[in-house]
């Protein structure tokens, strides 16, 4: 029997060989959750990201003059005080005084250069150059001066991996500014979309789309982008709104953290309710 | 036989720079080249399919961790990649296989498995159709990638194999 397996494997040693790592390669993709493999990751990001700035230094002759960043982050933080203060035209600011809504104006902003991309269709991601150290932590809310890029995924010392909206894993509770109406973005591998929207709501081209204040993920009135078209289903009775982002995430070279983790800001305002 | 690793190991260094920092610069509208694959398919064709596979398998798992991405997905794809080239080694036909056009035609192929199961794998969205799979995430950046296969091409046939 032993002879026979060893002729088996002797005979079709390529198979059998690509059996064997296609099995490893394929369990190790469902372990990607685990701790150790995040571990793992943050450890050989956080060790290779360190050539790839260094590579990166060299294509700072494309990118614009430093003395601009300042401006660039000036302009960050009033394009989020803008947005929020256009949702509280809309909202009822006599409600929100009577749950003691929590000022949230203070947008503590962490500026950061993209280092290094992974290019793909659907598993938009990228490598910035602030980390631990910098207090970025895991959850933290990453925009340009135009509105949100994405999250931050895992951090190590010095880096953080970013996971963009243009990745088909990330989903985000989302809201219709104009109208309130709650959706779910994400990415199909060309477009943004908020599936399922009922068509009885009165959505327009051109509505702006902010973070939820229903987001496990992001701090409400953060940006997103703007309805670029109404897609009707087979029954005319939902709809698939196509979103157009105000960041433009290929091209983004300047980045900056918002050094919020938005499970705390439920954690008060779940406490501010209870008083 | 260890010394036949360390090259290509050596090679991917840069190659993963260039991957991860400049080819982001060259990409049209996210699709864009793999020179990892590049290299996977050139060693591959020299050495053989088992080498290659362990080749493809190896440096996956490493450029899956450095580059942030699902742990797993290039790893599963370049070998898979490699097996395929696999069939295309021949000892006495490294010139016709290395330093001719059909180079491209192999590489054409092997990248087209290889970034169609990438992109399999990597997405998690239902919306996604099998002929956006085949086209934007297979045959565009197989074509991007064979591009770039043309210079090595050029390279080999002008320095001679050996």
């Amino acid at each position: 029997m032993l002879n026979l397996i060893k002729r088996f494997v002797g005979n079709f040693k390529e198979y059998v060989l690509f059996v064997v790592l296609s099995v490893i390669s394929l369990s190790i993709l469902s372990a990607n959750e685990k701790p150790q493999a995040k571990h793992l990751k943050t450890f050989a990001i956080a060790s290779f990201a360190v050539l790839n700035q260094l590579a990166n230094s060299f294509t700072l002759i494309f990118q614009p003059n430093p003395s601009v960043e300042e401006l660039k982050a000036e302009n960050a933080r009033l394009m989020l005080e803008l947005n929020k203060l256009r949702r509280y035209g809309l909202e009822n600011e006599e409600l929100r005084s009577m749950i003691s809504f929590k000022d949230t104006s203070k947008f503590p902003l962490v500026p950061a250069k993209v280092i290094s991309k992974l290019v793909a269709k659907t598993e938009g991601n990228f490598i910035i150059n602030v980390g631990a150290n910098e207090q970025i932590q895991k959850g933290m809310p990453v925009i340009t001066s135009q509105g949100l890029v994405g999250i931050a995924s895992e951090v190590s010392g010095n880096f953080t991996l970013v996971k963009t909206l243009t990745n088909s894993m990330l989903s985000i509770a989302v809201t219709i500014q104009r109208i309130n109406v709650q959706g779910i973005l994400n990415y199909d591998g060309t477009n943004l979309i908020i599936k399922n929207v009922p068509t009885t709501y009165d959505v327009q081209i051109g509505d702006r789309v902010e973070t939820s204040d229903f987001s496990s993920l992001f701090p409400p009135s953060v940006p997103v982008g703007v309805i670029q078209k109404k897609e009707s289903n087979v029954y005319g009775l939902l709809h698939n709104l196509v979103i157009k982002p105000f960041a433009d995430i290929a091209a983004v070279n300047n980045v900056f953290v918002i050094k919020i983790v938005p499970s705390k800001e439920i954690n008060n305002l779940e406490m501010n309710l209870m008083k | 036989m260890l010394n036949n690793y360390l090259k290509p190991v050596l090679y991917f260094i840069p190659l993963a720079v260039i991957q991860l920092v400049l080819v982001p610069l060259i990409s049209i509208d996210n699709v864009a080249p793999n020179f990892i694959l590049i290299l996977v398919v050139y060693y591959t064709l020299r050495n053989g399919q088992i080498f290659g596979m362990l080749l493809g398998f190896g440096l996956g798992f490493i450029f899956d961790l450095i580059s942030g991405g699902l742990l797993g997905a290039f790893m599963f794809s370049f070998t898979v990649s490699a097996f395929v080239t696999g069939f295309f080694y021949n000892e006495n036909k490294f010139d016709t296989n290395l330093a001719s056009y059909f180079f491209l035609v192999i590489l054409f192929v092997s990248s087209f498995v290889c970034l169609f199961i990438f992109g399999s794998i990597s997405n998690s969205s239902t919306n996604i159709g099998f002929l956006f799979l085949i086209v934007e995430e297979g045959i565009l950046p197989a074509i991007y990638t064979t591009l770039f296969g043309i210079p090595l091409v050029v390279f080999s046939s002008k320095k001679g194999l050996q």
